[in-house]
């Protein structure tokens, strides 16, 4: 298997507080991985270094052969790299639709010329960015919600809302952060099977999540963070029994 | 099924809008109202603009006057003083100002929320005292006289009825324009820049590229407007570029409904029907007067007179539709 995504001693501090220290990540192409951790683990440090949220301290991410650390946030969507958000950030001056056909906003060229005077290019992509979005909204099964404001969903359906929105980038790379927060039990039950339809595209998955049990159900590989360091990493059944996993999560017995 | 009621009724009331734009003057409004209806296109110019760069972009300017004045002095100064012709004048105007808009864009939005709004309002500021100042080339304090009138071939907009169908042609057409602009994939990224910056990021959006050219775009219209409104009065000082001016435009922004093209026309006919005309009955409590209007406008149309229009129109449309229904 080949990797679609890796760091290599990615650091990161804030301040005086190490948030990322050292980590060495593989993501293999085609695979649901998972990075798991007790609070303030530095799980979202990741994903906002990989995103490009903020910059590296030091170390390197490498995405399909490339260095990534002096591109621009936005080029890294246009690279195949997508991502949820933990809080929702729906836009809320929008529909449903047009929430997800924003996404596809880098896979379209047309600008503002060819809008103002509604030139055939700007028509005949508008033609296929809607549909596309469409077909993103059926898959996540929204589609009958189409045309409602986005904050008018439930909590649930925003966040599949979010997933629509980041396939319509058209990602090699999807990075969901805590999809499962907030959500029931059945919704979760059918975000897993989202996610694993998802990767049956031939997306791979990283995500960062706190419920175990979806974590466990879900995941084919598992990273385990702990003070901004990586303490562990394998399969879900290798995770459940790892001892200094296990302490992390639990504390260490006293003397 | 609400949306298509909605839609239709947008429609209804634009077409009957220009309607009454384009025929108005022919009959006893001619007389009395033609040059209140040109100010009221030349300030729908910039308050399009602003409605782009505050309500949908979600980007304040506090210093929109200034780019009016910018087009206005170029305007003035070329065809004055260096026998430009106007139209020329005009188009150099434009450029001129959008190439200051472009440079500016870079220092100013690093800046955002309420710094932004105070540092567009610092440009605004700044642009006045200049216009003050340079009197050698703008006539100072006193301004300048004569300015020539815009001509075309052999025909010269000298009256004002004349340049009422120049300023609403030139009017209707930034309004299409900002309307389509609105609904396809650049205004998306707009929209979605104003509802959170990370997440249009995120999709792949260059938040920075696209603040810079709306704000461009939008100081623009404001040049334009400017050029047109000095060669419609022939004369030009600094007086209407000033702060009160900047905040003009924002209250018609508002009071037309920030997010919605079509209500700047709204908004730009309220405020100045209501300073130049309503207000003068009140005398001395016209500000009193006309802080309550705005009072009542924002409580009670939060989204501007054209939404709150328009959805009041499909309000009694689908009563009166829920009445044809019943046996």
């Amino acid at each position: 298997m080949t990797s679609i995504l890796e760091t290599k001693g990615l650091c990161r501090a804030f301040g005086g507080i190490v948030a990322l220290n050292n980590v060495d990540l593989a993501v293999e192409a085609g695979r649901i991985t998972a990075v798991i951790g007790p609070n303030g683990a530095g799980k979202t440090t990741l994903f906002n270094l990989v995103a490009g949220v903020y910059p590296v301290d030091r170390g390197e991410i490498v995405f399909r052969g490339t260095a990534l650390n002096n591109v621009a946030t936005h080029k890294r969507t246009a690279m195949g790299i997508a991502r949820t958000f933990q809080n929702v950030l729906l836009f809320g001056n929008m529909t449903a639709l047009e929430n997800v056909m924003t996404g596809q906003h880098v896979r379209s060229r047309y600008g503002f010329f060819e809008a103002a005077f509604r030139l055939p290019k700007s028509r005949r992509e508008e033609e296929t960015i809607s549909l596309k979005a469409m077909r993103y909204l059926n898959l996540v099964g929204l589609g009958m919600h189409a045309q409602r404001n986005a904050l008018d969903l439930p909590l649930g359906q925003q966040k599949l809302l979010t997933i629509a929105r980041a396939l319509a980038t058209e990602p090699q790379l999807l990075m969901l952060d805590e999809p499962g927060a907030g959500l029931n039990t059945l919704e979760k039950r059918d975000l897993s099977d989202l996610v694993r339809r998802i990767r049956d595209m031939g997306i791979s998955v990283l995500l960062v999540e706190h419920d175990m049990d979806l974590v466990m159900g879900l995941a084919e590989w598992v990273v385990v963070l702990d003070s901004g360091q990586k303490i562990a990493e394998g399969t879900a059944g290798e995770i459940q029994r790892n001892q200094r996993v296990i302490a992390a999560y639990l504390g260490e017995e006293e003397e | 099924m609400l949306a298509k009621v909605r839609g239709r009724a947008a429609y209804a009331v634009i077409v009957l809008l220009l309607l009454l734009v384009m025929l108005a003057p022919f009959e006893w409004f001619l007389a009395r109202y033609t040059t209140l209806m040109i100010f009221i296109g030349l300030n729908t110019m910039l308050t399009v603009g602003l409605c782009l760069l505050m309500g949908y972009t979600g980007q304040v300017s506090l210093g929109h006057a200034a780019f009016f004045g910018i087009g206005a002095y170029f305007s003035a100064i070329l065809s004055k003083t260096y026998d430009v012709n106007p139209w020329l004048a005009m188009g150099i105007g434009a450029a001129a100002t959008g190439a200051f808009a472009y440079v500016i864009s870079y220092p100013i939005f690093r800046l955002r929320g309420n710094y932004l709004a105070m540092a567009t309002l610092g440009l605004g500021l700044i642009i006045y005292i200049l216009f003050r100042e340079l009197g050698d080339y703008t006539g100072g304090p006193d301004g300048m006289y004569g300015i020539p009138y815009l001509s075309a071939g052999g025909f010269v907009f000298d009256t004002p009825f004349k340049r009422y169908f120049l300023v609403w042609g030139l009017c209707l057409a930034m309004l299409l324009i900002s309307q389509n602009i609105v609904r396809s994939r650049s205004g998306r990224a707009l929209r979605a820049i104003h509802g959170s910056e990370a997440a249009a990021e995120s999709v792949g959006i260059n938040s920075a590229q696209f603040k810079m050219k709306i704000f461009v775009l939008s100081a623009v219209y404001a040049s334009l407007a400017g050029s047109l409104f000095v060669h419609h009065l022939r004369f030009v000082g600094p007086q209407p570029f000033g702060f009160l001016a900047s905040v003009m435009v924002v209250v018609m922004a508002v009071v037309g409904g920030l997010a919605s093209v079509w209500g700047a026309i709204f908004g730009a006919a309220a405020i100045r029907i209501l300073s130049d005309k309503v207000l003068l009955e009140f005398g001395e409590l016209d500000l009193i007067v006309y802080g309550l209007i705005l009072m009542v406008v924002m409580i009670f149309l939060p989204q501007g007179l054209f939404v709150g229009l328009k959805e009041g129109y499909a309000r009694l449309r689908l009563r009166y539709v829920r009445r044809e229904a019943e046996p």
